[in-house]
């Protein structure tokens, strides 16, 4: 069973606020999640890979170069802020 | 107006109705449902000019979309359902949403989803449940409840969503229309909110199948955006169809009125050049787990990006006394009850100590999943299954239980979990509902998928 407080310090680490009602539930609905997971254990997998990726697909990389931008797809980046000129106006971090 | 987009093609280019008439159809059933059915989020009253001023012979011209709010349409809102995104407008266009305009297709409007893709029954979007249009007490499945209900109520001709574990095909089946979940890797995902990325594809919802294999055309393709595209399909033309049906589907838990259902599909579709076989793939009883535990840790991952500062969401000064605040009190009320419980799934699935315990072990699991289809369709071409153990449920019935909620894709993960294409198609009525049934092929067939699905869409329908 997880408990409370391993709840809160996962919570913590994701960087979620509970509020009182999800701090109660969410153990116990977690908890009936797990059980049905462990239902994996029976299955033997002491010679088996895990599957990362697909045989058929590989990755498409493409050259990291810097390319120009015209204005109006930087103000379009810069409109999803509040803009001030040609700078990305961001949360107040100190 | 309850025509396929081939259908309606035709009444366009032989001047039966015009543009104008057509969209005014759609609009005109927005209006009278959306309010009860709650499919929609926003309506795009420039369809109509857009198709008019449309080439008439491009290959997609007379189709009319919903698209699921995770998709990025430029210059409109994008919430994925959620609060955290409530303001959030879309800088560009997504991949599939470029080559739909390119191709002739319009959008009327965003479709209501769970938060984040995030559920079965769209009863997790921030801006309320979608009902199905079939029965208003009745979820329309999810996660893109929005688009199927949509479609099936006469809103649009064609819908656009999102299948991570099922979110295409089990609102399609619970709404009685086509969904199709493409091979992973065949539909760039650029411009679609990511969910659980191993798993994520872009698909259609359509009328007839002929219409799904129509936008799968048109969207499908590399794409230097999305790093896992492909051009591969693989091309076997069948003369007779070889259909395999898993005895694991026939499992306890599923209703009576299901399992009668798909005795009755297969029936029907038994006959000279369709021969179907009873087979076995033992590891379908443990899909769920394995998805469950691999979803939720990429969910903690992808679902990390959302600090409620990069994207969106406008702040208002906070009361937070430092960043690590600003996050907590960001994601803690801009996230849903569902979205914060797969996160905390996931980060623990994560962990120091339990990752191989839980995310590596499902990941083998995966691959014993996937070996174990390969051998099936050694003997078969088709997989046959329900696309859900139940008929569409009512509002409110599962949403308290998650587990239960789970439930609802259980025969639905199995294809994400080994990449493959499934599509679902009506397969008949129970109690007034529709039912959906899953074929399945072998990953980049999609071309048998949709020989096989055409066939047997005729005799459902008789």
């Amino acid at each position: 069973m997880i408990s409370k407080k391993e709840i809160e310090k996962l919570a913590f680490l994701a960087r979620l606020r509970l509020d009182e009602e999800e701090q109660r539930n969410v153990p116990g609905e977690l908890e009936s999640i797990l059980q049905y997971i462990q239902k994996l254990s029976e299955v033997e997998t002491s010679e088996v890979d895990p599957l990362f990726h697909f045989p058929e697909l590989k990755n498409i990389v493409r050259k990291d170069e810097v390319r120009e931008v015209d204005k109006k797809t930087q103000k379009r980046m810069i409109r999803m802020g509040k803009d001030k000129d040609d700078y990305l106006k961001v949360e107040f971090t100190l | 107006m309850s025509d396929t987009i081939r259908e309606t093609q035709k009444k366009l280019r032989n001047g039966d109705i015009s543009p104008k008439e057509l969209l005014a159809s759609f609009f005109s059933r927005i209006k009278e449902r959306n309010k009860k059915t709650n499919a929609l989020l926003a309506v795009y009253n420039r369809a109509t000019q857009e198709m008019e001023e449309m080439n008439k012979n491009l290959p997609l011209y007379g189709s009319v979309f919903a698209i699921k709010d995770n998709i990025l349409v430029e210059g409109r809102r994008c919430t994925a359902g959620s609060k955290l995104l409530e303001h959030y407008t879309a800088p560009f266009d997504a991949t599939v949403i470029e080559k739909i305009k390119d191709k002739g297709g319009v959008i009327i409007g965003k479709a209501n989803m769970d938060e984040f893709a995030m559920g079965s029954s769209t009863e997790n979007s921030a801006f309320g449940p979608t009902r199905n249009p079939h029965d208003l007490e009745r979820v329309p499945g999810g996660s893109s409840g929005g688009c199927a209900a949509a479609l099936a109520d006469g809103m649009c001709n064609a819908g656009l969503g999102t299948d991570t574990g099922g979110s295409i095909r089990q609102p399609a089946a619970f709404c009685g229309v086509v969904g199709f979940k493409p091979t992973y890797g065949t539909v760039s995902r650029h411009g679609a909110i990511s969910m659980a990325s191993s798993f994520d594809q872009v698909g259609p919802f359509a009328k007839s199948v002929e219409d799904a294999e129509l936008i799968f055309d048109a969207i499908r393709g590399k794409d230097e955006k999305d790093s896992v595209t492909s051009e591969l399909l693989r091309k076997e033309k069948k003369e007779k169809i070889k259909v395999g049906v898993p005895k694991e589907c026939f499992v306890e838990g599923m209703e009576e009125s299901v399992k009668e259902a798909m005795e009755e599909a297969i029936s029907k579709i038994e006959g000279e050049d369709v021969q179907v076989e009873n087979i076995s793939i033992p590891s379908i009883g443990y899909a769920l787990s394995a998805y469950e535990i691999i979803m939720a840790s990429e969910v903690s991952a992808n679902m990390a990006r959302f600090d409620g500062i990069r994207y969106g969401l406008e702040l208002e000064r906070p009361s937070a006394k430092d960043l690590k605040e600003a996050y907590l009190i960001n994601r803690g009320e801009g996230f849903g009850k569902e979205v914060k419980r797969r996160i905390i799934l996931g980060t623990y699935a994560l962990s120091a100590g339990y990752y191989d315990a839980y995310y590596i072990k499902a990941q083998k699991v995966r691959n014993i999943i996937s070996e174990d289809f390969k051998k099936a369709f050694l003997s078969v071409d088709i997989i046959f299954t329900p696309t859900t153990p139940t008929l569409p449920f009512k509002i409110g019935e599962k949403i308290t239980d998650p587990l239960s909620m789970h439930l609802s894709d259980i025969f639905t993960v199995t294809a994400n979990l080994a990449g493959l294409p499934a599509i679902t198609l009506p397969c008949g009525k129970k109690e007034g509902l529709p039912v959906g049934a899953q074929l399945l092929a072998r990953r980049f067939q999609e071309e048998n998928l949709f020989q096989a699905a055409k066939k047997f869409e005729k005799l459902w329908r008789k």
